[in-house]
Parts: structure tokens; sequence; C-alpha cells
């Protein structure tokens, strides 16, 4: 019954949608406002039917409804509830199904919160969103529907795949789409933009927080994912340079260098055509990834259900979407000149230009590696593949050179910076950063970029840190106030530049935590039995006992070992698990972690009677990743509290 | 923009897209063994159905089908009605033969399968340690090898065997000894 009222909502949608998308061009055609009044109405009334959709797919799991298809592939009546919720993305159609819902809440909003502000994009914001939700819904409606009946249904469903029973994996993919899909919104105000002709920039101040959300819900999603790859997949690692992985990471890239170069034209008036290039890149990389994901054109980790047809759909899509934002931006953007030019390369704009060029490099670099095997294996029908070696010489010193950019960038003035004003602000950063170089070195750090990435990150950390410390000490004197007040005062002034300081030092912290982990990780590889024991680090470990546990939906090989150093000891039980109705069995790795290091363990295959293998990895510092990106989370939250700037033009 | 930037973005993205069109085309599941044109691993293993172990090196002089499976694998049971076709179709064929390799498998559910999707009368080899699948670089199932009369690995097939790939895959290299 849920499902055909899901069904039922979904096509009414559609045909909303289509309303969405005709009406405010029809109101435009002949000066109606009412049919432009239909076209919001129209995306309020989507996002309503589209909530019922979600929500009658999700009952029907709820209420193990195995007559549906969707359900009975992805659930069974041993999962657990939270997981018989979130199985509605768990597979191809219902991650659609959640892709469509929410665009249709972020159009509403948009429809909503713009309305009165922006008369003039509106209608054009509302058709080009239409057509966005128009070809998702009829990718839902007509090539993976999720609302298909069985005639036969099974008493029980195939279940879960036990790798997505997981809570990472509840967290990732929705957090990846509302990223994917958040785009789409300033992407459509740029299109109207440039329709309309308004390139001056008043849709970038419309859409900041916007970018700043999609692009954060992008990094959380990103983040969520590489951790439960490094806790369920039990390899060590946190991120494989998988072209699904990239997909995620390209338009994020674009989109940092986006949140950049939107603040040059702000305060400058410049990159005008450039910022509307990178927006529509970022948004398209959001599809690609999806067309990456769903057409199984490439080979990945991330193993769905291959379909051409659906690919062909996404490809058609792509191509249309494409065609048309780059050609309107080739055909458009010479009304568009910049009202100033570059003053001098010793300037925030010119530190914003190098930064952008290196994010694009890098998000080049990414897409090139991705894309390398695919064209190989077309044009030849060999096959080949780009792992880490690549991504590892040609990514890491175009992200050290960011990394340099990101101590630059917020102390250096608009316009031109004086040689006086240079020496005051850097000097003493880079003595501190070149100091860091021999302490690094006696840390046992050999390698060229683990050297230049700490003697950056000393460097951007103590420009960012005189740069509060002075402020705070200004107005301590200026406003006698004590220090955590004027603290306070400096950053409620000014929540975009602190909270944006705050971004950069949760990059530093994952940075550090990128450095420890890829440099100093240690792995042994060995068999076990009850009573051996071996050292890692300064760890002792040993291997007490062998055992079986089981809970609802599966069973588990269990061993439990004791780590110990001096003044700590731990039990680790790392855990191989056979769900029921698969046959594949998944290992549960058992992790402890410190500030200083995880330790990281992995039951393998049975050997022989009692012996074991286990790998055992020391992972330093990977803790500090996770915690990275929780400061970033926290500042652009910070950076999302400040509206739109009263206009302040640098001229 | 200036002209030449245009079309360089323009072109970028035509390429892009063009290189996904045919990139649709591939099948992501369809990696080119190292093993064909090499001497196919020899094996020995005991019959599922009883009777004589299954030695591979005792078919020589005929080009034999190698056909890895398991009761566990889905899609084996989409290609059983091909293999029981061509077992029947074949079997007056002095110069072809079929064995299946049954692995990662009890005999008792390869038992159960057959009886219950058929039987093509040929002989499975029991591999449940998987040693002969890892000999032969299987990484799912079903897949297929075509072995020459000289013990050559000329052909692997990954996924289902479908209608008609007989004639259309094997034909033209027992006759013409081309790949096709």
């Amino acid at each position: 019954m849920w499902i055909e009222i899901a069904h039922f909502a979904t096509l009414l949608a559609l045909f909303l949608s289509l309303l969405l998308f005709g009406a405010p061009l029809a109101g435009m055609r002949w000066n109606n406002m009412a049919w432009v009044r239909v076209g919001r109405q129209a995306a309020f009334w989507a996002c309503a039917l589209l909530t019922l959709a979600s929500a009658g797919l999700i009952i029907s799991f709820m209420t193990h409804d195995f007559s549906v298809k969707y359900v009975a592939e992805h659930a069974s009546l041993k999962l657990p509830t939270f997981y018989l919720a979130t199985a509605m993305w768990g597979g191809h159609e219902g991650s659609l199904l959640l892709w469509a819902w929410f665009l249709s809440l972020f159009v509403a909003i948009a429809a909503w919160r713009h309305w009165d502000t922006h008369p003039v994009s509106m209608p054009w914001v509302l058709s080009i969103l239409g057509a966005l939700q128009v070809g998702f819904l009829l990718l839902v409606v007509f090539l993976s529907s999720p609302f298909v009946r069985l005639l036969d249904p099974p008493l029980d469903g195939r279940d879960l795949n036990p790798l997505l029973q997981d809570p990472g994996m509840v967290f990732h993919p929705p957090f990846l789409y509302m990223g994917y899909v958040g785009f789409a919104i300033p992407y459509a105000f740029a299109m109207a933009a440039l329709i309309t002709s308004q390139g001056d920039g008043e849709w970038i101040l419309a859409t900041r927080r916007w970018t700043l959300f999609s692009w954060i819900m992008l990094t959380i999603g990103i983040v969520f994912g590489a951790y439960w790859a490094y806790y369920e997949l039990g390899w060590g690692g946190y991120w494989a340079w998988d072209p699904v992985e990239n997909a995620s990471f390209m338009p994020w890239l674009t989109g940092v260098a986006f949140l950049h170069s939107v603040m040059v034209q702000e305060r400058r008036r410049m990159f005008k055509t450039w910022n509307l290039f990178l927006i529509i890149t970022t948004f398209a990389l959001s599809l690609l990834g999806t067309f990456l994901v769903r057409s199984g054109v490439l080979s990945s980790v991330h193993a769905f259900a291959t379909d051409p047809g659906r690919g062909v759909y996404i490809l058609m899509f792509m191509t249309v979407l494409l065609l048309f934002s780059f050609g309107l931006l080739t055909t458009k953007s010479d009304q568009l000149q910049g009202a100033t030019q570059l003053e001098s390369p010793w300037s925030r704009e010119f530190s914003f230009l190098v930064n952008n060029l290196f994010l694009v490099a890098g998000a080049c670099t990414v897409l090139l590696g991705t894309l390398y095997p695919l064209a190989v294996e077309t044009l030849s029908s060999a096959k080949v593949s780009v792992g880490a070696p690549y991504y590892n010489k040609v990514f890491i010193p175009i992200m050290l050179g960011m990394l340099f950019l990101m101590g630059v960038g917020p102390c250096i003035p608009w316009r031109a910076a004086s040689k006086r004003h240079l020496r005051r602000e850097f000097l003493v950063p880079a003595i501190v950063g070149i100091a860091g170089l021999p302490a690094a070195w006696m840390l046992g750090i050999t390698h060229p970029f683990g050297l230049a990435a700490l003697a950056l990150v000393l460097f951007v950390s103590t420009t960012h840190l005189r740069d509060v410390t002075g402020n705070v000490r200004l107005r301590m004197a200026r406003d006698s106030l004590s220090a955590p007040a004027a603290l306070w005062r400096m950053v409620g002034r000014n929540q975009r530049r602190y909270g944006g300081m705050l971004v950069h030092f949760g990059i530093l912290i994952m940075v550090a935590g990128f450095v420890g982990s890829g440099l100093f990780q240690e792995e042994r590889n060995l068999f076990l039995s009850p009573g051996d024991s071996l050292r890692l680090g300064d760890w002792n470990l040993t291997l007490e006992s062998m055992g079986q546990t089981a809970r609802r939906n599966w069973q588990a090989e269990e061993a439990v070992i004791r780590a110990e150093r001096p003044g700590e000891t731990v039990t680790l039980k790392p855990q191989k698990r056979v769900y029921n109705e698969h046959s594949q069995p998944t290992t549960e790795a058992a992790i402890h972690t410190t500030w200083r290091e995880d330790l990281y363990v992995v039951l393998g295959d049975p050997v022989k009677d009692g012996v074991w293998a286990f790998r055992i990895y020391r992972n330093p510092l990977i803790a500090w990743i996770w915690f990275g990106s929780g400061i970033i989370t926290l500042g652009v939250s910070l950076a999302m509290l400040q509206g739109r700037r009263p206009q302040r033009l640098s001229t | 923009m200036n002209g030449a930037w245009k079309i360089i973005l323009l072109g970028v993205v035509m390429a892009i897209l063009g290189l996904f069109a045919l990139g649709l085309e591939n099948d992501p599941r369809n990696i080119p063994s190292p093993l064909v044109n090499r001497p196919a691993s020899d094996f020995t293993a005991p019959a599922l159905n009883g009777g004589q172990p299954v030695t591979l090196s005792a078919l020589r002089g005929k080009w034999v089908l190698v056909n890895f499976w398991g009761s566990w694998c889905v899609s084996c049971v989409a290609e059983h009605p091909y293999l029981m076709e061509l077992a029947q179709k074949t079997k007056s064929r002095p110069d072809f033969v079929m064995i299946g390799v049954d692995f990662r498998d009890t005999p008792a559910a390869a038992r159960n399968f057959l009886a219950r999707h058929g039987n093509p009368g040929y002989p499975h080899a029991m591999d449940p340690e998987q040693k002969i699948a890892i000999d032969w670089g299987v990484y799912g199932a079903p897949e297929s090898y075509l072995v020459d009369p000289g013990g050559t690995i000329r052909m692997k097939h990954t996924g289902p065997l479908f209608p008609g790939w007989f004639e259309a895959r094997a034909l033209p290299l027992m006759e013409g000894g081309k790949t096709p």
C-alpha cells in the first residue's frame, strides 16, 4: 500500500517538476507573474510529495514489505531497526530517490528564501532547478524505480550488504548527496545571472551560504567515507584514490577554489567569468560523480549494480547540461569585463589567483588519473590502473603549494602590499618554518614531502596565530578588554574571516595526520596461536584466546588480544564476521585510538589448527585527520553565521 | 574569455563526454587474463559424482572448456541452461569436451544444485579450497577458459556464457586458430 502511495507521489512530483520548469518560462514569455508564482508553488508541493514518497519507501522497509523488490533486495527480517530505516539508501534506486528528495527540499527552500530578494533571476532559477529535478525524477520513475512490486514475494529479504551495516556507511551517502545536490542552487543562480546578464556578482552574495553548506556537507561525506573505509574494510588505510572517491574529491577541490575566488569578485569585481566557470565545473563534477558511480563505466571498489541503460540516460542528461552551461558561458562571457585589473603580484587577489590555479590543477590531475584507465581501455582494450604512486608524485606537490598559499592569502592585503608589510607579516613565520626542518629531521622525518609539509604547517600556523594574537592585543589595548572578551568580540565582528582561519587550522591538523600515517605506518603480517606475543612500537601484544560470538544477524570468530605498554593495558577484539544470508565474511578491525597513534588489529584466515593469520598496524597521528575535519566543520559553521557582508569594495 | 579559451573549454568538455560515450561499451569486469596463450596449469581433483578423479592433462588432443562455478553463485544459475544445451549439442564432437570446476563449495550443495537445475552430464572437479581457482586466476564465478588440444589456454570468458557463445567465440578459434 505505502509503496503505491510513494510511487504515485513521485509521479505527481514529476508532473509538478515539469510545471516548475515550464511555468516560470511561460510567465516570462507572456510577462505574467502569476505563472512564475505557479512554478514556485509547484516547487513546494513537489518537495512535500517527495517527502511522502521517501517516507513511503522507509515505511515499506520498516514493515518488512518484501513484496517490494527493492526492500526484498536490501533488507531482511533480522536486520536491526536502525539499518532497516537507513537501508532506504542502501541501493541504487533508493539512493536516487533520496537524491531527488534532497534536490526538491533545497529547491523549495531556495524558492522560499530568495523569492523576495531576487525577483529578476528567480524565474530562471526556478526553471533551471525544475529542469534538473525533472531529469532526476525521470531516472527514478522510468529507469531505476524503487517502487517495483514482486509477483512472487519471498518470505524473507536478501538482507543489506554487511559492509553497509555500519554507522559510517549510514551517514556517508546522505552527506555526500547533500553536498552534490546543494551545489545545484549556486549553479542555478549563476546560470540565471548569466542569462539575465547580471554578472556583477549579486548571485555570489545570495548563494554564499548555499556554497558553504554544500561544501561542508561534501567534506563531512568524504570524511565519513574515509573513516568507514578505515575501520570497516580492514586494510589499514583510509583513501585509495579509487575512481568513485576521486569523483567526490574533484568537486570538493573546485568548490574550495570557488569559495576563495568569489571573495575576489566580491571585493575587487574581478574573476567574473572564472567564478561562473568554477561553479559550473563544480556542479558538473558532482554530476560526473553520479555518472561514474551509477553507470559502471569504471571499475571501482564501489561495485554497484551496473546498468548501461542508466549510464546512457545520465550521460545524455550530463551532455545537455554541460553543453547548455558552457555554451552559455562562452557566448555570454564577453559581457563580463572585470572592473579592475590586478595591480601587483604582492596582493591577496594574486595569491587567490594562484591558489585557484593550484586547486584547478589539482582537480585536473585527479581527473586525468581517473579517466586515463577509461581512455586506455576504450581505445586499446588493455587494462591499466592508476593508483597511489601517481597521485603521490603529482598531487602532493601541488597540495604543498596550496599549503604555502594558505599561509599567505589571509595575511596579505588586497591590491598591493608594501615590502615593509611583507617583511612584518612573513619574516617570522618563514624563520619558524625553516627552523622546524632540523627539528623534523631529528624526529625522523626524512622524506622531502614530509619535511616540506611540516615546515609549511609551522609557517601557516605562525601566520595565523600571529594574526589572531595581534588583533586580540590591539583590541585589548584599544577597548581595554580582557583577552577572551577581545577574542570573542573580534570573532563576533567577522565570523567569515575567523571561520575561514579555523578551517585552515583544521586543514593543518589533518595534514599532520596525513604525514604521520602516510610516512610512519608500521605493518606486521604474521601467524599467531593463543599465547604468542609480539612487539610493535612500544606495544607488547599477546594473543590470549580465540573464540566465537554472535549477534542477531551475524556470527563471528573473535580473537582476544592484550596490548600493553608502560602505564596502559587494553584488550582488543578483532572479529571475522559472517552475516546470515551472505557467504562473504567481513573483517571487523579492532582499533585502539590515542592522540599519538592507532593500534589496529585485523583477524585474517585460520592457517591450520589453532593458528590464525593477523595483520597489525600502528598508524601514527591518524586520529588527527578525523579531529581536523571536526575543526573544519566548526569553522564553516562559524563562517555561515554571518549573512551577507555589507557592500565594501576595495577600490 | 577569448576565442582560444572558448575552443579549448568546449573541446575538453566534448572530449570527456565522447570518452564516456565510448566507455559505456566497456565491461569493467572484463579484465584480460595474463594466462591466455600460456600453458594451462594442470590439475587432478576428485570428481563431484564419484568415480575417476578429473585430470586436465588426460584430455590432451581435444579442446576443453573449463567452467568454474559454485552452488553459491547466482549468475551460475543464469548460465546453467546454456551449459546444458551446449553439452547436449557438442556431445558427438570428437574434438571438444567440457569440464566443470566446482570451487569454494561443499559436495552436498553442489549436487543439490545439479539436481535442481539439471545435470549437463560432463565431469566436475571439486575444488573446495580454491586451489585450482587460484592457480587459474579466477576471481569470480562463473568464469570459463578454453584450452586448446596442446594444453594452452586460448580464451577466458568472465561472467555467464551467453547463448550462441560457442559458435560466436569458440568455433572461430577452433577452426581458424585465430583470436576472434
